[in-house]
Order: C-alpha cells, then structure tokens, then sequence
C-alpha cells in the first residue's frame, strides 16, 4: 500500500473507524510511514475534538454546506465520482508534508539578499574613491599576451593599481583617522541563522551536514573576504558587485538545503 | 537419490553447517537485492516530467513520440515511489520510509522521452544526466554530478551546491549555470543566453561563442578560462580584482565605461563582436586563449 493509497481511503477510515478493514498492509504502512500515520492522528484526534464540539454546542444546520461551499472553493475537497460506492465528498490528495517545516529557510534565503543590497547600496562614495578616467576609442591599446606575476604579495599590494598617494588615502578615512584594520583573518562564529540551519540539516539530512557546513563556511569566508576590500575601497563598483554575488551565492546554498533537505 | 547426494556431500567434505549458513546467505543478499519498477505514461507534445529523488542518479534519454518510461530501481523495503499523471504532466517522486538513510534509501532512475518534453530532475547526490533532448532541462542537485549532450533548442538550468558540471553541444537556448564549489566545463555550447556563476569552481569553456549571444562567467575564487578558436567573433570584457588576466588575442580596442587595468583586466573585440563575454573574477585567474 503506497502513500496515495492510504490518503485515498483515510476519510472512510476516520468517518467509520475502520483501520482493520483495509487489511495488515494499512496496518504496516502506517507503522512505516511517519507521514501517514501522523496525518492519521491529527484527523482522529480533529474528529474527537469534532464530536464534542457537535455534544455541546450544535451550530445551524445550514453552517456545513457553506462550510462544505468553501472547502470546495479551496480546491480542498470534490465530489466524488458517479463510480464511487460513497456519494458524499472526498479529501483532494495534497502533497506529501514534510515531518518538520523548513520555512524559516526562505525568509533567511530572501533577508540574505536583501541586507547583501542594502550593505553594497548604502555604503558610502567617499570623495578619494579611485576614480579612474573613462576609456576613450583608441587610448586603451590592447596588451597581447598580459599577464602580472602571481606571487601573493604582489596581488595583494598592487591591488588595485595604486599610486604611493593613492595608498597613502587608502589607510585614512575622509575624516583623516585611520582606516579599520582588515577584518578578513579571524574566521567569526557563526551566525544564529547558520547554526539553526546546520542544527535543521543535522536532524534532516544527517549524511549532508558536512558537505553543508563546509559550503557555508566556505560562502561566508567568500562574503568577509569581499567585504573587507570593499571596505578598502568603498568606491570600487566592480568590488561591490562581488559583494553582491558573494550574498547571492549564500542565498543558492540556502535555496538548495530549502528545495533538498524538507 | 537422497542417499546419492548425502554420500556425494560426504565425498566432498561439505559439512551442513557449511551448507546452511550459505544458503542463508544467499537468501539475505537477495532480500537486499533493490528492485526494478517500470511506470509507462502516454503524453502529448512538450510534456513537462518532473523527477525528485533524494539519493540516486537519474539519466534521461530520448524515447518514442508520445511515450515516457520511467524505470526506477530501489528497494521496496525502504523507499516507495509515489508518481502521478495530470494530462502532460507527469511527477515522480522518492518516498523515504522510516528509518532510511543514504545507503539504504538510493532510487535510480533512468528516463525514456518524447525528445520535445520539458524535465526537472532534483537528486542530492546525483549523478543526473541528459542527452538527445530538444525541451526544457532543469537539474538540481546537492553534490550531484550533471552531465548535458547534444541539446537542442531548450533552456538549461543547472543549480547545485557542489559537484562537476558538464554540459557539451548545447545550443540555441538560454544556459543557466549556479554552483557554490563545481567546477563547470562547457564544450560547444552556444545560445542567446550563457551564464555561469560559481564560488569557487573553475570554469571552462571551448568553443566559439556563437554568434548574437550574451556569455557571463563569474566565479569567486574560481579559474575561468576559455579556449576559442582564431576567427571568433566576440566583444571580450575580462576582470578580476584579484587574480591575474592574461588573453593571446589581438583584441581591437573598443570604446568602453570600463576602463582597462593592465595585468587585472581587458576590454576589446575579436571579428566583428557578434558576441558579447564578460569574463569576472574576484580573485581567480582568468585567461582566454586561442585554440
């Protein structure tokens, strides 16, 4: 007996109590599956609540058709077919529901986004911003082969190309203090909504918590590290967009875990 | 014959023990054996299939007309194999029982389509694959491996957390490519739309970037590298803030409001720019390259 079969015959079975009428195999699916058996116990226990309800106080006759009206326009209920043994209306099939809900995933996925946009969006232009002479046709000749030496330091120091001036505004503020040390180095704790979704991922999908958690170390060292530079350098456009698809890349992780692990 | 075979067993030294814990084991190992199940479906033109699964590979090929065939194999004991058909649509879905992990609950399955279907097909694990398709492809997957070849016509969205993405003659659709740590290796693969985004995977393409098309690579930490032939035509627009860009073409110089940083970035056409390439990195290197 699948999933389908046993929501087919649940309304049969809470209306007249009939677990044993469908046989050991509706006995044994419900032992296996959690879904079903769940959704079983809250039905049993509505209908309970149901009859009391109905012993104490009995609304007018007329609610349940337009109770009936309404759960129909949901689409929640139809009528059954003319080959059915019942004429009386039947559930309509919903999806499979997941033990537990993942739904604080898709505001977090969608709050990344947005405090990644309001962060790059808001960040002042400050005036020494490396402004760089807009291309006229011809003056930039094209360089064949380029090619710089890739030692770390070299990356480091000369990114982007700066004038002894240049770096010398660099480590000052507008205001003349001191810029902020980088803060890329120390790798932080993680954030609340990180470990609640690791906690989610460990209950869920426990095989994936490691592939999980390197990943978002991973796009969080990926997110400080762009924000560091664009802390150095708040006028760099190109910088803030990485920072962009940094945030972007944390929201794909989260929309994965959000499609792959309910 | 009893006798025969009591006195046979006797000559060959095979003592009962023996012989009966081999027989149980061979019974266990058939239990655990997994099952093949076979659904057959009647569609009409551009089908939409959707297959989830949460462990295991999924493979599509085409088939006849108006025919899918799903085969999944898996083992009853633990997963169930919940599918339905609403007129053209068609959802296929694993259903892990209780108690099933990675090991036990894997479904594979493998797809024969109208070649103009549109398929979803969502694993963790992977590996999914397609091939010979002319509808929509949209593949999701958690580490899955993904392989495309020799799609036509349709879109291809590939969305996954890790794992290699290949995609190999794919043409004249829109190419859709997000990986957080996979490498991407595009072969032949041309359209109105191809881009790749990847945090730390590595991408490569080879191939001559069609004609009218708009190609955006962009990784983190990534290597993009593309290998194209001498006559390709293409405006090139190339830049990582912290890794080295090297190209051997001599590109013409093109007006641009970017301006070009030598060693960090290059702006210029190859041909008569038909296409346009964004090459972005933030700390990869990034090389174009002649074939």
């Amino acid at each position: 007996m699948t999933c389908s079969d046993v929501q087919r015959v649940l309304p049969e079975v809470i209306d007249g109590d009939l677990n044993g009428a469908f046989g050991s195999d509706f006995e044994t699916h419900l032992r296996s599956c959690p879904d079903c058996s769940d959704l079983l116990s809250d039905l049993k226990m509505i209908t309970t609540e149901a009859r009391q309800l109905a012993a104490t106080e009995e609304p007018s006759p007329s609610v349940w058709p337009q109770i009936a009206a309404q759960l129909r326009a949901e689409g929640l209920i139809r009528d059954q077919n003319s080959e059915s043994a019942a004429g009386g209306p039947v559930l309509v099939q919903l999806p499979p529901r997941p033990r537990w809900s993942a739904w604080w995933l898709a505001p977090v996925a969608a709050a990344l986004v947005a405090a990644g946009s309001y962060v790059i969006s808001h960040k002042p232009a400050p005036q020494f911003a490396n402004q760089q002479a807009p291309a006229t046709p011809g003056a930039a000749p094209a360089q064949a082969p380029t090619t710089v030496p890739e030692s770390p330091a070299a990356t480091t120091a000369s990114v982007p190309a700066a004038t002894p001036e240049q770096e010398a505004k660099k480590s000052t503020t507008p205001t003349g203090l001191p810029a902020p040390a980088p803060e890329a180095t120390v790798e932080p704790l993680p954030s609340a909504e990180d470990r609640q979704f690791l906690s989610v991922v460990s209950t869920r999908a426990p095989s994936m918590r490691a592939a999980y958690e390197n990943q978002l170390k991973a796009v969080n060292a990926d997110i400080r590290e762009t924000q560091a530079y664009v802390n150095r350098n708040p006028g760099d456009a190109d910088a803030r967009q990485h920072l962009m698809d940094a945030y972007q890349q944390k929201t794909l992780l989260y929309q994965i875990a959000l499609d792959r692990i309910q | 014959m009893a006798g025969l075979l009591m006195a046979g067993l006797r000559q060959v030294r095979i003592d009962y023990p023996t012989v009966v814990g081999l027989v149980l084991a061979s019974c266990l190992a058939s239990a655990a054996f997994a099952a093949s199940k076979e659904y057959r479906y009647t569609v009409g033109p551009h089908a939409n299939i959707t297959v989830d699964t949460q462990y295991g590979a999924i493979s599509v090929k085409p088939g006849s007309d108006n025919l899918v065939v799903v085969t999944a194999t898996f083992k009853p004991e633990n997963v169930e194999v919940d599918q339905q058909q609403s007129g053209n649509r068609i959802e296929v879905a694993s259903h892990l029982l209780r108690g099933t992990d990675q090991q036990t609950g894997q479904v594979d399955y493998e797809l024969m389509i109208p070649p103009d279907a549109n398929v979803n097909l969502r694993s963790s694990t992977g590996p999914l694959s397609a091939e010979r398709l002319r509808g929509d492809l949209t593949l999701e997957g958690a580490e899955a491996v993904v392989n495309v070849r020799n799609v036509e016509d349709g879109h291809v969205h590939v969305r996954t957390m890790g794992g290699p993405i290949t995609l190999v003659d794919v043409r004249n659709g829109h190419v859709e490519i997000a990986s957080i740590s996979g490498d991407v290796h595009l072969k032949s693969v041309t359209g109105p739309l191809v881009q790749v985004s990847s945090g730390s995977g590595r991408i490569f393409y080879d191939g001559d970037f069609g004609s009218g098309g708009d190609y955006r690579f962009i990784t983190h930490s990534g290597d993009i590298e593309a290998l194209v032939p001498a006559d390709v035509s293409a405006g090139f627009r190339a830049h990582s803030m912290l890794g080295r860009v090297q190209h051997d073409f001599p590109l013409k110089p093109r007006h641009s409001r970017f301006s070009e940083e030598v060693g960090r970035s290059f702006i210029g056409n190859a041909g008569q720019a038909s296409s346009e390439v964004v090459l972005r990195s933030f700390s990869g290197r990034i090389r174009l390259k002649q074939q």
